[in-house]
């Protein structure tokens, strides 16, 4: 019995999948960075405030600290595994890839969690009840861990684009896979963003303690200002070193967009910058509500669409380039004993491997004709495309208007010979190329 | 589902290390988080009733607030906690674990923003409590419904994660395909059991925490007797409606005679009769522990059982060694893990048992377990980046 191990399909209509799993880890990713890049701030203010005994430091520590415990610690910290559920509902092979190749590194990723978790109310709810020097030491301490965390994910996530190199696909071994020629600029472009993430919260805390303290409320805002300067220089520096080590998919899905991406990130470039030397030169002027407004700015105009970018750059593959976005395994990865599906695919269709196909639709027919097509595109291609006639999420309506069945069919039939190097090189019998042809022509696009 | 179905989900990847050491990790980690989940639920569940007295009741103003932030910290520990089971399940049970997220997709989705709601209400109750301002019990009951739901969903994936003779009617009910994702699945006796639980857990809870203040001389005497008293009546009458839910549910499923089944009934008698005398709490939370690894292993069992009996067993999963990974992960695990721990438990305890600052600066061990944490974690960084430049250097040269 021919089989190959596709899972049920989970379809969320009008928009796919795969945008929950976006909106998850977009906020993820502002509650996560910003965990990290505290804990470095708080490193380094209670190493200032230790040596040049400011003890005025403390009280605006035990605020942030009590922000970023229901900012990161709980918005953050259930975003995480939500990622991870999200990402298995939409693409349950390539976390299933990932997991398999990793295991043990996410494993050691969650021994860095406890001591964060723990080690965070430790911080916050011993500060006036612990000396000064053991709380300098926790502070070190959790600073490292933070940064474990983001040292051990990077990897992963580095892998999902690509592995960098070749050596994976000959050895299966996880390092040659975890340390790919990305996963170091990756990895400070994000501590980079984790950093000015700290000043650009630490701005609504500061800002908001004026009425207490009007002069440590203007230091404070100029640090943070100054700390969002440099943090922000490093993410443009590893950015632009982090784009050259992208693979070609990657380099064809940026150039689709490339003009209003570039427009769009030196807009938000000089905004901030304009933000943060006010911070310095007048901080007077950061009031609580406009330094939430720059964290809104940041979470819709920079994260969202940065990671949507990275999402779609990753086309057509989910991990590893081996698996294709619609969960197929797409080449031989010796080192694992993996072998490509696409051979058997293109020789007895979908409809027959995929063990969840219900008995009716395994043979297509005239009268299931349609529906068979239904499926089949779903399958294929509604992890990356809504399929309906209003869909929202890259819909296809955009790509098929106004084609008939014939139109459609010669699409298909050149990405079954790989045309587009961002969409997957399906080949399928043609039974099933007629039968998606029917059922997209029958939406009448 | 049949074997050759349920084989060919498994991850062409195969495992990286013997799926036995997979399926312990995920029994020892599994009951660490389900401590944590029941500890919050009693905690929160019996806030609420303290909240709803008011601050009249002089022991229940002192304990109350003490409750409601016990249910704050082990909600973020079962999270941080409940990631490792997760892990580990899905490496092993790729069919189970892949099948339910995907066929209650929806119900995944929405119990990620239903926990996000819930536990931040639970913050908003605390700072509301603490200001003691109008409508906090409300607030704390709307959040304690959130969070139980969010349980409730868990539940759910449990339950369908072990239906593999239905997935197929799930999924596509008379040959007609469902993507929707909003397969949901219910085993009462066992959810009952499972919640039952957080009562004699917030029970054991509380001896140990009277334990622990009797040496505060800030707390009164009557108070430390009246917080172990109504730990104890907790403990046994939570105990024995547990007990009974445990046979109700080994019944359901005929699992009453096996081994592990008859080893958690004597546990149970054994934590009554502890927990009932009441002579040392910390004992008895070891027990605790003890009958909490034997439901995570009757858990285990019946999933084995019914996988095993469809012609699935772990033990076949193919392997690709993978060693580095494995000897990061071990030595992370009992070197950090352990001595970092360690230093923060020893701290927070230390800290507990005296009123005012603990200088740890003049404590040896809490000096000593922070120094070796800082250092274990320095050179693990130095080892992590040596071992990419290598890696890099050797595959880009």
């Amino acid at each position: 019995m021919d089989i190959i191990g596709q899972f049920p399909l989970f379809y969320f209509p009008e928009y796919g999948s795969a945008w929950m799993m976006g909106i998850t880890g977009t906020i993820h990713i502002l509650f996560s960075h910003t965990s990290v890049g505290a804990a470095m701030l708080f490193a380094f203010l209670s190493h200032k405030a230790y040596k040049e005994n400011r003890s005025d430091y403390y009280p605006y520590m035990k605020k942030y600290g009590m922000f970023l415990l229901i900012f990161s610690y709980v918005l953050g910290s259930i975003t995480g595994p939500g990622i991870w559920n999200t990402a298995t509902a939409a693409s349950p092979r390539g976390i299933s890839a990932l997991i398999h190749n990793f295991v043990w590194v996410w494993a050691t990723e969650w021994v860095f969690f406890i001591y964060e978790v723990i080690g965070v109310f430790a911080l916050v709810y011993f500060i006036d009840r612990i000396d000064r020097k053991t709380h300098l030491k926790l502070t070190y301490t959790f600073a490292l861990a933070s940064v474990g965390t983001l040292a051990l994910i990077i990897g992963i996530i580095s892998f999902m684009m690509w592995p960098g190199t070749q050596a994976y696909y000959a050895t299966g071994s996880a390092s040659d896979a975890f340390f790919g020629i990305n996963t170091f600029p990756h990895m400070f472009l994000r501590i980079g963003f984790m950093i000015m993430m700290s000043g650009v919260i630490g701005l609504v805390i500061s800002s908001s303690m004026r009425k207490e303290n009007e002069e440590l409320s203007n230091e404070l805002s100029r640090k943070m200002g100054y700390i969002s300067i440099i943090g922000g220089f490093i993410t443009m520096f590893f950015f632009v070193w982090y784009m050259g080590t992208l693979p070609e998919n990657a380099h064809a899905v940026f150039a689709f967009s490339k003009d209003a991406i570039i427009q769009n990130r030196i807009i938000l470039t000089l905004v901030f910058i304009a933000y943060f030397a006010i911070a310095i030169i007048k901080p007077k002027l950061i009031n609580p509500v406009i330094a939430s407004v720059m964290i809104g700015v940041i979470l819709i105009s920079g994260l969202w669409s940065g990671e949507k970018l990275r999402e779609s750059m990753r086309k057509p593959y989910v991990a590893g380039q081996y698996i294709y976005s619609n969960q197929i395994i797409s080449r031989d990865v010796p080192g694992k004993n993996i072998k490509s599906e696409l051979p058997i695919i293109a020789e007895k269709g979908l409809l027959h491997l995929n063990p969840f196909v219900p008995a009716r639709l395994k043979t297509i027919t005239d009268e299931n004709r349609k529906d068979a097509g239904e499926l089949l595109a779903k399958m294929a291609c509604s992890n990356c495309h809504s399929l309906e006639k209003t869909g929202v999420f890259r819909p296809l309506k955009d790509r098929l208007t106004g084609m008939d069945k014939e139109g459609i069919k010669s699409i298909l039939y050149a990405m079954g010979e790989g045309a587009f190097s961002y969409m997957p090189t399906l080949k399928l019998p043609e039974t099933e190329y007629d039968a998606i042809a029917e059922y997209f022509a029958s939406l009448h696009y | 589902m049949d074997a050759t179905v349920l084989l060919a989900l498994r991850d062409p990847a195969g495992v990286p290390f013997y799926p036995i050491v997979f399926q312990i990790l995920y029994i020892l980690t599994w009951a660490l988080h389900a401590a944590f989940v029941l500890l919050s639920l009693g905690a929160m569940g019996l806030s609420l009733y303290g909240s709803a007295k008011g601050n009249q009741d002089k022991h229940w103003s002192i304990l109350t607030p003490h409750l409601i932030q016990t249910g704050k910290i082990s909600v973020s520990i079962l999270i941080v906690l409940g990631v490792a089971p997760l892990l580990f399940t899905q490496v092993i049970y790729d069919p189970n674990w892949y099948v339910t997220n995907t066929l209650s997709g929806m119900w995944i989705f929405i119990f990620v923003y239903t926990m996000i709601v819930g536990y931040c209400m639970y913050y908003w109750y605390y700072y509301a409590h603490k200001a003691q301002r109008t409508g906090h019990s409300l607030i704390g009951f709307v959040s304690f419904g959130i969070l139980v739901f969010a349980g409730i969903l868990m539940h759910s994936f449990a339950v369908t994660s072990i239906m593999p003779h239905d997935w197929m009617n799930m999924y596509a009910p008379n040959g007609i395909v469902n993507t929707s994702g909003w397969t949901f699945n219910m085993d009462i006796i066992r959810l009952a059991f499972m919640v039952s639980l957080s009562i004699p857990v917030v029970g054991i809870f509380l001896q140990n925490y009277s334990r622990f203040l009797s040496t505060r001389k800030d707390f009164d005497a009557s108070f430390i007797s009246y917080s172990a008293k109504l730990g104890t009546n907790f403990a046994v009458v939570g105990l024995l409606i547990s007990a009974v839910l445990f046979v109700l549910w080994m019944l359901q499923i005929k699992y009453l005679f096996h081994p592990v089944s008859i080893a958690t009934i004597i546990g149970v008698l054994v934590l009554l009769a502890m927990a009932k005398t009441n002579r040392n709490s910390y004992y008895t939370t070891l027990v605790l522990v003890v009958v909490a690894l034997l439901i995570s292993t009757m858990r285990e069992l019946i999933r084995f059982d019914i996988m095993s009996a469809l012609g699935y067993s772990i033990y076949d999963y193919p392997m690709n060694l993978e060693i580095p990974s494995i000897v990061m992960f071990l030595s992370t695990f009992l070197i950090m893990g352990f001595v970092g721990v360690a230093y923060l438990l020893t701290m927070a305890w230390k800290v507990g048992k005296r009123e005012g600052v603990f200088d740890g600066s003049k404590d040896v061990v809490v000096t000593k377990l922070g120094q070796a944490t800082l250092y274990i974690m320095i050179a693990w960084m130095a080892i992590y980046f040596a071992w990419g430049i290598a890696t890099l250097f050797k595959n880009i040269l």
